[in-house]
């Protein structure tokens, strides 16, 4: 006996209202090619858009509602969840905001730590753009290579940090972990790999004429829709605009290090897809100065500052105080002081930062994400008009939006 | 006898451990004068619009105004001063406290590299103007902000709940809704699906992190060696392999001995 | 996970002799299962994980086909909001019958991690679920495995009939 549940069938995705035929069709939130749960309604005439609506907020899990329930440090896992492709950077964003509000210092080693975390991320985060993106334009082998590219890095991450999706390895003072031996070699060993592999994937992509017909002029986002919709990251830096935070804003160790940022001046998809490469090979040369400062640097790992932060493992387990205050910060959490944080960070897909608006409570007051990927899905509204029913899938792809991010 | 009062003005949780002499620390603020280019955008401000209160925290430029110049203000902020993104907008739940929303603007300066935030203070049934014809940005985010809090927004050209289904009742981000949600919102896929009447066959929702049944040991005991309900479970000896034992017809078996372990990761 | 009465002791709880055709339906059944691609959040991301080059889904016969008319599993991974319940519901009904649902992750499973308004408390509350895999997210071998005991389950039902409802949901 299957109970009969109340749901008709409807027919409305369909409709020809009005004389002027034009069809109003729905890009449901199960879809293949929507990059998670992205939910369309488009007014198409013949097969050209001329109106879309983004419908999004089906993967809403209240995550703002949960920081407002949960410790600072209990908060941390959860924000693993929202860009779900390179979790650290959402726990990165989340640790820079709290210890500015407490005005820690984090020792060196753990600072270089958590960029070379960062940059495999947007490594393993680019990689799996172009893995998408290829596949939804139709370059379906570029999905596989991309992906084994990414088995390595992800085997990497998980020597480290024991996950391979959801890591929580950047902690609100540092990092909890150290690198096991032979790990750098490693990662020395994938980072002369990857530039070869990469040239693979521009010598199968770059001057491919079906490639260029798809990606050219399609989606070209202006200087003034960049700045209205308040684009970060590629989306930005495609339309012409050279801001990246990592120069600009710096954080962590990015102002000693030496890196570029390409801007591409078209706007377009292709545009940004040659952003993409060339920032996987600068996140390449990055890692490479990064891992000869790892050995300078002292063993400390986590910051030292009592009040908020647990002391470090071999600490708790032997002196008396040092158990008694981590039980404490465990069971009733830490209280930072009173006032508001708002520390931007730049995440693979754009600017990432949360407003923490403390009362010096255990809980946060307010916490606001804001999601670089949530203003992208608004400008779609804007870009797909006047582009055909194939270009709306490459548009999707090439503004990179990641819906765990968008709905929060 | 009666039942315990329990203040619904803020059911987030709280802690448990109050210290009545604690005072909290402040994060420190600065007067504007303290860096020129935030003097400078507070000066031009102070002549064109009433500023109530300006200071430095944390790198930002923090400004309060009144509601009704915002659009004024963030239009001058673009035009004038160069503050011409608006990268994130929100409200902030003071109903408890005084009854008001707090919301607050965060404008980037491309060339320059500065951040200033700019709040204001509205009433629970004021309306603030939309300031989507100049950043497009807060068309999305004005509708958050009324999904989220309620919060009425003028002139904007599509109000409708972005992130919660269209028919939700209530505005989960205030502190009077709980992070369970209410009795519409618990029982909501049962009455869109199946009906009022599926509420009993469905059962409520089992929100409790630490339940334990009482089946879960003799149900959970044997996990990995499971072995065909109703037979004698000393005698059976279950091999957790991935097909039976027989094998299946042109697939290849796979056995354990055959298997190697590769240990180079970098072959 | 749901409050179901499940009845345990139904047909005796031992396996049902089967004919010949039966087990060659579903032989053949078993080892062509044509996925839903259903990836709703992280879940999603493994779940093409294992479908991509290192773990690859294609050699038990699994394609991902996008319409549900023409799948036979559904495999439900990442987080299921109420907004979304109703959307699951359709598509379930639409796949035609033999179906079978994994649910994969603790989100799926029941809610997981995201206690909240807006969160359901497990796929089971409205669709019937066959396999539930733990973990946040699963490992692709996980998925592997989940899929192989689905193919065990295949190979040990009775083909002709419909498919017994194995609850009211």
């Amino acid at each position: 006996m299957q109970h009969t549940n109340r749901l008709e069938p409807f027919f409305e995705n369909l409709e020809f209202e009005r004389d002027d035929n034009h069809m109003i069709i729905n890009f449901g939130p199960q879809h293949p090619s929507s990059h998670g749960q992205l939910r369309l309604i488009m007014e198409l005439d013949g097969e050209e858009v001329v109106k879309a609506v983004p419908d999004i907020g089906y993967l809403h899990r209240g995550m703002e509602k949960m920081g407002e329930n949960m410790i600072y440090n209990e908060f941390l896992p959860t924000t693993d969840r929202m860009d779900y492709i390179a979790s650290s950077s959402n726990n990165y964003a989340f640790a820079l905001s709290v210890e500015k509000l407490l005005d820690i210092e984090v020792p060196r080693r753990a600072q270089v730590i958590r960029t070379i975390m960062l940059e495999l991320n947007r490594l393993a985060s680019h990689l799996f753009w172009l893995a998408t993106h290829a596949l939804d334009v139709g370059a379906m082998s570029v999905f596989l290579y991309c992906f084994r590219e990414r088995e390595y890095i992800l085997d990497l991450i998980e020597d480290y940090c024991g996950a391979r999706l959801t890591h929580s390895a950047i902690r609100i003072g540092g990092v909890p972990l150290d690198i096991p031996d032979g790990w750098m070699g490693s990662l020395l060993k994938l980072m002369k790999k990857l530039p070869t592999d990469i040239a693979d994937y521009e010598g199968l992509l770059d001057q491919n004429r079906i490639w260029k017909m798809r990606l050219e002029d399609v989606g070209v986002v202006s200087k003034e829709m960049a700045r209205s919709w308040g684009t970060s990251g590629i989306m930005l830096r495609g339309s012409g605009i050279q801001y990246d935070i990592r120069k600009e804003e710096p954080y962590e160790l990015y102002d000693e290090l030496d890196f570029d940022i390409p801007v591409s001046e078209t706007g377009d998809s292709y545009g940004r897809y040659k952003l993409y490469m060339e920032e996987m090979r600068q996140s390449i040369r990055i890692i490479e100065q990064l891992v000869p400062m790892y050995d300078e640097t002292d063993r400390a790992l986590m910051a030292d500052a009592p009040q908020y932060i647990s002391a470090p493992k071999e600490q708790i387990m032997t002196q008396n105080y040092s158990l008694m205050q981590h039980f404490v910060l465990v069971t009733q959490g830490m209280r930072p002081p009173v006032g508001e944080a708002y520390v931007p960070t730049e995440s693979p897909k754009g600017e990432l930062a949360f407003y923490l608006n403390s009362q010096g409570e255990p809980y946060p007051y307010r916490m606001k994400i804001r999601a670089p990927s949530f203003f992208h899905t608004g400008i779609l509204q804007d870009l797909l008009p006047g582009h055909y029913l194939a270009d709306v899938v490459t548009i999707i792809g090439t503004t990179n939006i990641v819906f765990g991010e968008v709905d929060r | 006898m009666m039942r315990e009062y329990k203040n619904k003005e803020n059911v987030q949780k709280k802690s448990y451990y109050t210290d009545r002499y604690w005072v909290a620390p402040r994060v420190p603020t600065f007067d504007p004068a303290t860096d020129e280019e935030f003097n400078s955008v507070v000066a031009s401000l102070k002549g064109k619009f009433s500023i109530n209160e300006a200071y430095i925290q944390l790198k930002h430029l923090v400004i309060y105004i009144n509601p009704e110049d915002n659009k004024a203000v963030l239009q001058y902020l673009h035009e004038e001063l160069g503050y011409g993104r608006l990268m994130e907008m929100s409200a902030i739940d003071w109903l408890a406290k005084s009854g008001e929303f707090e919301i607050f603007y965060e404008m980037l300066n491309v060339d320059k590299a500065k951040r200033i935030r700019v709040k204001c203070y509205i009433k629970e049934d004021q309306a603030i103007e939309s300031v989507q014809d100049i950043f497009r940005l807060a068309n999305f985010a004005e509708r958050e902000m009324f999904d989220m809090f309620g919060v009425k927004v003028n002139n904007h050209p599509f109000m409708k709940r972005i992130l919660m289904p269209d028919d939700w009742q209530g505005y989960p981000l205030r502190k009077t809704y709980p992070l369970q949600g209410d009795e519409a919102a618990s029982w909501y896929e049962v009455d869109k699906i199946f009906g009022k009447e599926a509420r009993d066959i469905i059962g409520p929702e089992i929100r409790d992190s630490a339940m334990i049944d009482r089946y879960d040991s003799e149900r959970f005991a044997r996990l990995g060696h499971e072995v065909a309900f109703g037979s004698d479970v000393s005698e059976v000896k279950t091999d957790q392999g991935y097909q039976e034992d027989g094998g299946v017809f042109l697939v290849r078996k796979l056995h354990k001995d055959d298997t190697k372990t590769i240990t180079d990761r970098d072959r | 996970m749901a409050q179901h009465k499940v009845n345990f002791s139904e047909n005796g709880g031992l396996p049902v002799a089967l004919t010949t055709v039966d087990k060659l339906v579903n032989w053949g059944r078993s080892n062509s299962l044509w996925a839903l691609t259903y990836g709703l959040a992280c879940c999603g991301i493994e779940m093409m994980a294992t479908g991509a080059s290192r773990y690859d889904f294609d050699r038990f016969g699994t394609i991902f086909r996008a319409s549900p008319r023409q799948a036979e599993v559904m495999v439900v991974a990442g987080t299921l909001t109420k907004k979304h319940a109703e959307f699951i519901r359709r598509l379930y009904d639409q796949m035609a019958e033999p179906k079978w649902v994994i649910s994969m992750g603790s989100c799926a499973n029941t809610g997981g991690m995201f206690n909240t308004y807006a969160t359901v408390q497990g796929a089971d509350r409205v669709i019937p679920v066959d396999l539930y895999l733990p973990g946040c997210a699963p490992r692709p071998e996980t998925l592997q495995y989940a899929l192989m005991m689905l193919q065990k389950k295949i190979r040990s039902e009775k083909a002709g009939k419909a498919q017994r409802p194995k609850r009211l949901v």
